[in-house]
């Protein structure tokens, strides 16, 4: 199976607004897709639609070949999908490593995820220094770190990684981006990114936006920064 | 161009001049040992220092005792709140009904425990001390598996399915206040009446007539400390079980956030029916065991259901901690108690006054955010 996930005309609504109007997109098996565009444009509520928070009204998501717009949240996750949401939403009143026991689907801290943790202390080196704290404690560049990390505690096919350096200093951008670099080696990735400058390097294959549509899609990263009337169209001033 | 001069309010000043918090700090804390020692002072004049001390001893004791249970009960309600977002405004009627059955339940077996024809009296011989024990321990289990059910029994089959309708649950959980409370009061009566464990009873011997005398005058009911006892027990059974286990820590991130909670893989809504069983279960307890102090009355599900509500508040209700109720149990115990023996005149408002006042110095309670 050469695609991982592919969504097959989704139109999704949130409450009694019309959001994605029909958009189809694959993502390929072991590779990152980039999803750009402006704000608003219907990049997160694709990532929340595979997650069966605002299931499809019409149209299908496959993931695995398997039919997953009629199941539950926990049900679609338990399926191997690994979610990094936009604004971290780590949870602040437990510590890191609390954080990171509640994301375990079965099972604790136990030996058999060590091989886990070692990964995400050899990514996050920082992160033994605040295992112990109060992730609310945490800086905005600790608090991400921890939100990628809790997607790594599962056996995950899939990360859907939403905006992840979204208010980070540019060096903590670079530092993460090499991270998500280094994840490619053991999961397919979805990411959703308005600064597509920063990402461009990771990306395979891309979909752009627009006003709940996919406007334009390809994989040529080069091409597409080289094409100024398309980036000044659909992605804002930010060249 | 001129510099508009922005408009400081005092709570922005404390912010940004943290050695004049300081100093105030010092002098709040000054200013309120010297009123706690002026209460003394007058105390021991009005009562006299033998006075004061047993007064005191028997507040600090039925102050402990009342807050544990206070706590056993509210804790289910600031779970069903924080993680559910459900107001339950028919816990109180769960507290009530776990009273009467703990109430019919004891007497039940300890009828079954005395009746010739069966092996029990054997068992207990005349140890009526033993026997009763039992029978009460039976009668808090009982209560407490029945309101699990129950519970459980109304997330399941109406809640669930009106999460994220917030009207809709209110008028839903007001209904089964009702509905609970009319239920109880045409098999009980009207909530003049209460239903006493009788002295003639054989828990007599061991909850109103049993006592620990510690010399000086101080005397203290058995019972009490066994409230306290059990309360303590439940409470570190229940923080332990918090941060200890996954499904703990499951809960108290759903209370932060329940959808995260969710897309990283929990089914959240059995963790719903889970902290609906235990919270209903929970108040079952503690209304079976305060029996023998407030008897059963049909009208203790709305006098309760107020107690939550300030417990809650103080505590922190929004983003706010689990030890929070604990400690809000603890003032609201602790105050109507010592208001009891020694004010009885503010015994049913200086909870109110309290909280007033932790409102005003922290809006979001204590431990939660504004």
């Amino acid at each position: 199976m050469k695609n991982l996930l592919e969504i097959q005309n989704a139109h999704v609504y949130i409450g009694s607004f019309y959001i994605l109007q029909g958009i189809s997109l694959v993502v390929p098996k072991g590779e990152v897709t980039l999803l750009l565009g402006r704000n608003g444009s219907g990049k997160t509520t694709t990532m929340k639609a595979i997650l069966g928070i605002y299931p499809p009204r019409e149209g299908n998501i496959l993931f695995k070949g398997e039919e997953i717009s009629d199941l539950p949240t926990h049900k679609i996750v338990s399926k191997g999908i690994g979610y990094v949401p936009d604004t971290r939403r780590i949870f602040g009143n437990l510590t890191v490593e609390q954080n990171l026991i509640v994301s375990r689907r079965k099972g604790g801290l136990k030996d058999e995820v060590q091989d886990r943790l070692n990964l995400i202390f050899e990514l996050f080196p920082d992160m033994s220094r605040f295992f112990k704290q109060k992730a609310r404690t945490l800086s905005g560049g600790q608090q991400q770190m921890l939100a990628v990390a809790r997607a790594l505690m599962n056996d995950n096919d899939l990360l859907l990684i939403d905006e992840p350096t979204e208010g980070l200093s540019p060096l903590l951008a670079k530092n993460l981006i090499a991270a998500l670099d280094r994840l490619k080696e053991f999961a397919t990735i979805l990411l959703v990114e308005q600064n597509f400058r920063t990402v461009s390097q990771l990306g395979d294959n891309f979909y752009i936006f627009d006003n709940g549509k996919i406007v334009h899609e390809g994989s040529d990263m080069n091409k597409l920064m080289a094409d100024k009337a398309l980036v000044a169209q659909y992605l804002g001033v930010s060249i | 161009m001129t510099m508009q001069k922005r408009k400081l309010s005092p709570r922005d000043y404390l912010e940004e001049n943290p050695h004049v918090r300081g100093i105030l700090r010092i002098v709040v804390a000054i200013v309120l040992t010297i009123i706690a020692g002026l209460l003394v002072v007058m105390a021991i004049n009005v009562y006299t220092w033998q006075g004061f001390v047993v007064r005191t001893s028997k507040s600090l004791v039925n102050g402990l005792a009342f807050s544990m249970l206070l706590f056993l009960m509210v804790s289910g309600f600031y779970l069903i709140f924080g993680l559910c977002d459900v107001i339950n405004f028919a816990h109180g009627a769960f507290f009530m009904l776990g009273g009467f059955l703990g109430f019919v339940v004891y007497l039940e077996t300890e009828a079954v425990f005395l009746d010739p024809n069966l092996p029990f009296q054997l068992f207990f011989g005349t140890n009526y001390y033993a026997l009763s024990v039992t029978a009460f321990v039976v009668s808090a289990l009982a209560a407490t598996a029945i309101m699990t059910l129950i519970g459980g029994g109304i997330e399941f089959f109406t809640i669930r399915r009106l999460y994220g309708n917030p009207i809709a649950q209110i008028l839903l959980t007001v209904g089964f206040m009702f509905i609970i409370s009319q239920i109880a009061e045409i098999v009980w009566g009207p909530p003049q009446f209460t239903y006493f464990i009788l002295p003639n009873s054989q828990i007599y011997f061991f909850f109103m007539s049993g006592v620990i005398d510690f010399g000086g005058g101080l005397l203290f009911e058995t019972y009490r400390i066994f409230l306290i006892f059990l309360g303590l027990t439940v409470a570190v059974l229940m923080f332990l079980g918090f941060r200890k286990t996954r499904i703990g820590l499951q809960i108290q991130a759903g209370i932060e956030d329940s959808e995260m909670v969710e897309a990283l893989g929990t089914d959240i809504r059995r963790l719903f029916t889970l902290v609906f069983m235990l919270g209903a279960g929970l108040a079952g307890l503690a209304g079976a065991v305060l029996v023998p102090q407030i008897g059963a009355n049909s009208g203790h599900g709305l006098t309760y259901l107020i107690y939550a509500f300030v417990i809650v508040v103080i505590g922190g209700a929004h983003y706010g901690r689990f030890e929070g109720t604990f400690f809000g149990a603890l003032i609201v115990g602790l105050s109507t108690q010592f208001a009891l023996y020694f004010i009885p005149e503010l015994e049913n408002i200086i909870v109110f006054i309290i909280m007033v006042i932790i409102l005003i110095i922290k809006p979001g309670g204590l431990t939660g955010h504004e």
